[in-house]
Parts: structure tokens; C-alpha cells; sequence
């Protein structure tokens, strides 16, 4: 099948975004690579401490004049921004293929859900209002109000690269707040074009800035008294004992979201014609790169429904077309990188080693679509007989690997996903109610599925999450996302 | 051809579309008796267009199984016949439009089918396009003279 054409034409480098001006980083140059063609795409800068600071000061030289704008003048720049986002909808969406690898569907669906918190975050003149009670004592009234802070960074990871800075910037601003975003260096254009079509919108200078780069850009938000808060999505070591921790030294908010291990519990009463699809999307949807995929199969119930529907699941896993994304027939592109591939090599290496048994073997049994190298590419993989003992069993590994395990009964899978570290997204399938209600209220997971394989809050449900898979109070998105990027102020008033 | 994705199956509704539009304004000029319904089909084609787009760019997001949704449609079998050779009557005309409506038609109802509890509301817009499509093979039928 033909490809849909590419977006990206030549190798430029990046820019940062800096106080409304396309800015040159002095920092030093990175390749930004297609992992389906190996070709470098463009050119990222790794910022300097410099160059953060400078966004800093931007956005709080911004801030004064963007917090008396009043919420609806606020509105309206996001107004014409989602207007902008959908008429480049399919441009952005490209570039997301072309960047990161992921399909075109996959890429279409991310960019509308960043649209969606855009649109969310359009209705701030209500989301922001606060309680009042007339007469607590007679005379005396109460009322809460809600005030920005200031400046917020926002860290974005390679996985969903256009999506997740938009899980929070349109709520920060939105509220009169100031942002930072720092794409992830491996898929940065996608923000880059963002950026262009905020600036279209019309927001005011320094409301809306991007520092590309890495660790110091991290390490320079962390550290920076005048921001006041970090959003960041990303892996549990960094966001648990680096952003957490730090924010709370430096006395910032935070959200920090993070790994996962997510149990997708089969019933034997599920609509199986139902089910397969959904577990295909869940497990090998994004290549397993997301933090609500479903890696581990807990089949519930005897050989006969267990065997048959491991078959099936097998069949259907082996016949998933790989390639790139932008042939609209492909339902599986490759990983990020060759450093991931060669991690998740290394976690079916140790499946193998600690005893599981090998039913679909990615790296062995997968023919990619298209004359691309196979460098970044590995099929989906399913093992049987996984335990928890065993690191496939129980460390995230963020890439197609299904990991099956068997329980005698709803009661015993729920124990076996509770007992994981994560709680971000387990999902049970069933027609039963009573089961899935059961499921839904003794599951400690901060989103839960039922027959629903991507348990994906919408823009206007926090993105919840428990245990090591979420460090903080609040959650990104809706309501949530409006506490996090506001003071309660409370008055009480008496006139005399 | 075998569909898997939604993306696919959102692209051969439009090949279909497109096709059948340029079908029935060639009919328009060739036969200007029925020239008004000819025109009405294209244009409506157009609206379908939109309303497939309208639905899957809608609804499109990383929770359900848009990659997965239209295994089991295999392109092959809704192909169109839409070139009108030479010295072709008015009723070989009418009679090719019947079949190209119920091969859209089942191709609209068959999608619809095997994406209906995966797709949300793409497969409500492939039903709602296969009455319309349905519709005017009744319509196309009276100016036979069989209705």
C-alpha cells in the first residue's frame, strides 16, 4: 500500500520557544531519527541552564499582565488554538508517525485527545469558579477563589509526545498560569509544531514556552525558585526519586505519572470475538509503549477455555501487520529506539532464562512490511506460565511482550494484580456484572477497564493512577488539573 | 484487498465515495432526463464523505481498537464498475448504478458489522450512509421502470 505522505521534508534544527521568539540554543546538536527509516528526521538542541533560566524569566515577566486576563480572553486564545489543531489535525498527526513510529490510527487518536483537553480547558470561566454559601453567620458570607501561581514546567516523555504536554498546559494557562514545556529530545517536533500554532493563536508572549533538551533543562526547572510546579510523565525511578523527591525539597507541586504493570483479567463468560481485538490494542497497540497497556494476561477458568483462547490470541498476535505507520494497513510500528529494543531483548531473554515458556517469539517471527532495516522492529511476543517472581512478571517492560499467567478465580487475580507494585490501569473482561463490579471495587488501580483494554480517561476524568505508578495529590486533566494549577483562596466577608 | 485498520476502511469509504460521485456526473451528461437526481447522488456522496470523516477524526483515540476493527472486510468483493463503455442504453446505465448502490451498500453494512462494539460511532455513520445508499437503489429502480 502506498504511504500517506511525510510531513517533515528536510533536517532542520530546532528552535527554543522563548518569550514569543523562535530562539538559537547554544547547547549542543542531537539527531532526531525515524526509527522506521533510520534517517535522522532533525536536529534537537540540549539546552543549556542558560536557556531554561532565560524561559523562566520570560514566563514571569509574563505572568502579571496574563493572570489579569480575564478567563474568558483566556478562553478565547484556546478557542483559536483548538481551531488551528484541527485544521492541522492530520499534519500533526503525521508528524507523530514520522517521528516516533507509531501508526497512523495510533497518531490520529493522539492528537485527539490533546485536542480534547484543549477543548476542556475552553470552558475555564466555569472550571475555575469557587463555591459560595451566603449567611454561615447571619451577615457573614464564604466564598473560595480560585488564583494562579505562576510558572509551571512541564516534561513531556517520547511515548505520546504530542498528547501528554496537553494533558496540562491548556489547564495551566488556561487558569493565568505561565508554562515550560520540555518535549522529549528523542521526539521533539511534534511540540515544535505546537508551539507555531500557540503562537497563531495568539497568547502573549512567554504564556506558552519550549526549551528542548534533556537533564539539564530538567535539573534547571527543579532547582528554579520561581517555578512553581512540575507536571511530568515518565518512567517510576525518575519520577518517584528524582522529580517527586526534588519538588518536595524545593517546596513545588507536582504530578508525577509514571511506570505501570497492568493486569488484563479474562473471565470465562467475556465476549471472546470481543475481547481478542481489544487485548491486541492493549498489549501491542503503541508497541507496548504506554503506561496503560495491558502486560499481563491473567486468564481466569479451566484447560478448555484457557487453551482455546490462548490459541486464539496467539493466532491473532502473529498475524499483526508491522511496518511503518504511514501505510495505512500497518497495526504495529517499531519501538523508539535501538536502545529500547535491545532492553526489551534483554526481558525476553530473562523470560526465557527464569523459565517461562516462549509461545510467540518477536524477535524471531516477524516480517516487516516495506524494505525498511529491522533495526528498530520486533514482533509482538507472548510468553505462558509467567510468574511474579519473574522480572517479566513483574517489572514494567514497555514494549509487545504479553505476559500470560492463569488464576483459579476472579478472587485470586485480583490478589495477583494487587500484589504488583503499579496501580495504573488493570482492566477485567466479562459479561458477568457482578464480577466486574467486584473487580471495580476491590482492584487497586487508579484507572480500571471494563472490557475496555486502554483504560484512557477522557480530557474532562483526572488521569488517575496508584502505588509507584503516581507521586502526587492532584492528577493531570479536567477539574483536577485546574486545583493543581490554582491557590484555594477562601474569603469570608462581613460588612458593617 | 484485506482491511484491518480503521484508517483504511475510512479510506476506501472515500475511494468509494469519490468514484461513485464521478459515476453519476457522468450520467448527469449523458442523459439529462434524470440529470437533477444524478447531480442530487453526487452531491450527496460529498455529504458522506464529510460524515465518515466527521466521525472516525471524531471519535479516533488511543482506547479502542482502531487498528483492529475491519478484519474480515476484504476490498475485493465491493468493487465498483463505474466506466460507461460507449453505445451503453439509458436502462444498461440504470442497471449499473443498481449494482455499484448494493455492492456500497453491503460494503457500508458489512464494516459496520464486524467494527459495531469497536469502533463507536464509525460503524453508526457506515449505517446511517448504507440506508441513504439503500434508498436510492429504490429510487434508481423507479426510473427503470420496476419500481
Amino acid at each position: 500500500m502506498a504511504l500517506l505522505e511525510e510531513p517533515i521534508k528536510e533536517v532542520k534544527v530546532l528552535n527554543n520557544f522563548i518569550g514569543g521568539e523562535w530562539v538559537q540554543s547554544k547547547g549542543e546538536i542531537k539527531d532526531v531519527v525515524n526509527p522506521v527509516t533510520c534517517q535522522t528526521i532533525a536536529k534537537v538542541p540540549i539546552s543549556t541552564k542558560d536557556e531554561i533560566d532565560a524561559a523562566v524569566e520570560a514566563a514571569k515577566e509574563a505572568f502579571p499582565d496574563w493572570r489579569t486576563t480575564t478567563p474568558v480572553a483566556r478562553a478565547r486564545c484556546l478557542f483559536r488554538l483548538k481551531e488551528l489543531l484541527e485544521e492541522h489535525f492530520e499534519e500533526v498527526s503525521r508528524i507523530q508517525t514520522q517521528e516516533h513510529g507509531k501508526t497512523i490510527d495510533e497518531s490520529r487518536g493522539e492528537t485527539r485527545r490533546g485536542i480534547e483537553n484543549v477543548e476542556v480547558a475552553c470552558g475555564i470561566p466555569t472550571l475555575m469558579q469557587g463555591p459560595f454559601s451566603e449567611d454561615i453567620a447571619t451577615g457573614i458570607d464564604e466564598y473560595l477563589i480560585r488564583q494562579p501561581l505562576g510558572v509551571f514546567g512541564i516534561i513531556g516523555p517520547f511515548n505520546f509526545p504530542f498528547m501528554i504536554p496537553l494533558w496540562s498546559a491548556p489547564y495551566a494557562v488556561a487558569t493565568g498560569n505561565c508554562v515550560i514545556i520540555k518535549p522529549s529530545s528523542e521526539v521533539p517536533n511534534s511540540q515544535t509544531r505546537l508551539a507555531e500554532l500557540v503562537d497563531e493563536a495568539g497568547f502573549p508572549p512567554g504564556v506558552w514556552n519550549v526549551v528542548n533538551g534533556g537533564r539539564t533543562v530538567v535539573n534547571g526547572m527543579l532547582e528554579h525558585p520561581d517555578i512553581e510546579g512540575i507536571a511530568f510523565v515518565g518512567s517510576t525511578p525518575t519520577g518517584r526519586d528524582v522529580i517527586y523527591k526534588r519538588c518536595g525539597e524545593t517546596g513545588k507541586r507536582v504530578i508525577a505519572q509514571c511506570g505501570a504493570k497492568n493486569f488484563m483479567v479474562v473471565m470465562p463468560d467475556c465476549n471472546v470475538q470481543r475481547t481478542i481485538p481489544t487485548l491486541m490494542t492493549s498489549f501491542f497497540g503503541n508497541t507496548g509503549q504506554r503506561c496503560l497497556s495491558g502486560t499481563v494476561l491473567c486468564i481466569v477458568g479451566g484447560d478448555k477455555f484457557y487453551n482455546e483462547f490462548l490459541d486464539g490470541v496467539v493466532d491473532t498476535a502473529s498475524r499483526i501487520r508491522v511496518g511503518y505507520g504511514l501505510d495505512e494497513s500497518i497495526q504495529m510500528g517499531p519501538l523508539r529506539d535501538e536502545q529500547k529494543k535491545k532492553r526489551i531483548i534483554g526481558y525476553i531473554e530473562s523470560g526465557i532464562q527464569q523459565g517461562a515458556k516462549l509461545r510467540l517469539d518477536g524477535r524471531k517471527d516477524v516480517k516487516i512490511i516495506g524494505n525498511y532495516p529491522d533495526t528498530c522492529f520486533l514482533g509482538p511476543t507472548i510468553f505462558e506460565e509467567v510468574t511474579p517472581d519473574m522480572k517479566i512478571g513483574r517489572e514494567e517492560i514497555f514494549g509487545p511482550v504479553m505476559s500470560v499467567t492463569r488464576a483459579k478465580d476472579l478472587s485470586e487475580a485480583i490478589e495477583m494484580a494487587n500484589s504488583s507494585d503499579f496501580g495504573n490501569a488493570h482492566a477485567i473482561f466479562t459479561t458477568n456484572g457482578k464480577n466486574a463490579r467486584e473487580f471495580q471495587y476491590r482492584i487497586e488501580s487508579g484507572n480500571v477497564g471494563i472490557n475496555i483494554g486502554i483504560v484512557a480517561p477522557m480530557a474532562f476524568f483526572p488521569f488517575s493512577g496508584m502505588k509507584d505508578s503516581f507521586f502526587g495529590t492532584l492528577h493531570t486533566q479536567g477539574q483536577e488539573a485546574v486545583r493543581f494549577f490554582t491557590l484555594s483562596k477562601v474569603v469570608i466577608q462581613r460588612w458593617l | 484487498m484485506k482491511l484491518n485498520t480503521a484508517s483504511e476502511a475510512v479510506s476506501f469509504s472515500m475511494e468509494l465515495e469519490n468514484e461513485s460521485a464521478e459515476f453519476y456526473q457522468d450520467l448527469a451528461q449523458r442523459y439529462a432526463e434524470d440529470k437533477d437526481t444524478f447531480l442530487s447522488f453526487a452531491k450527496e456522496n460529498g455529504r458522506n464523505v464529510v460524515q465518515v470523516q466527521r466521525a472516525y477524526y471524531g471519535v479516533i483515540t488511543d482506547a479502542i481498537e482502531g487498528c483492529y476493527s475491519f478484519g474480515g472486510i476484504d476490498t475485493d468483493n465491493y468493487c465498483i464498475e463505474t466506466t460507461l463503455s460507449q453505445g451503453k442504453s439509458y436502462s444498461d446505465a440504470l442497471n449499473m448504478a443498481i449494482a455499484l448502490e448494493e455492492k456500497i451498500t453491503k460494503y457500508y453494512l458489512d464494516a459496520a458489522e464486524v467494527s459495531k462494539s469497536l469502533m463507536a460511532d464509525v460503524p453508526q455513520a457506515f449505517g446511517r450512509i448504507a440506508k441513504k445508499r439503500n434508498e436510492r437503489v429504490f429510487k434508481l429502480k423507479s426510473l427503470l421502470g420496476e419500481g
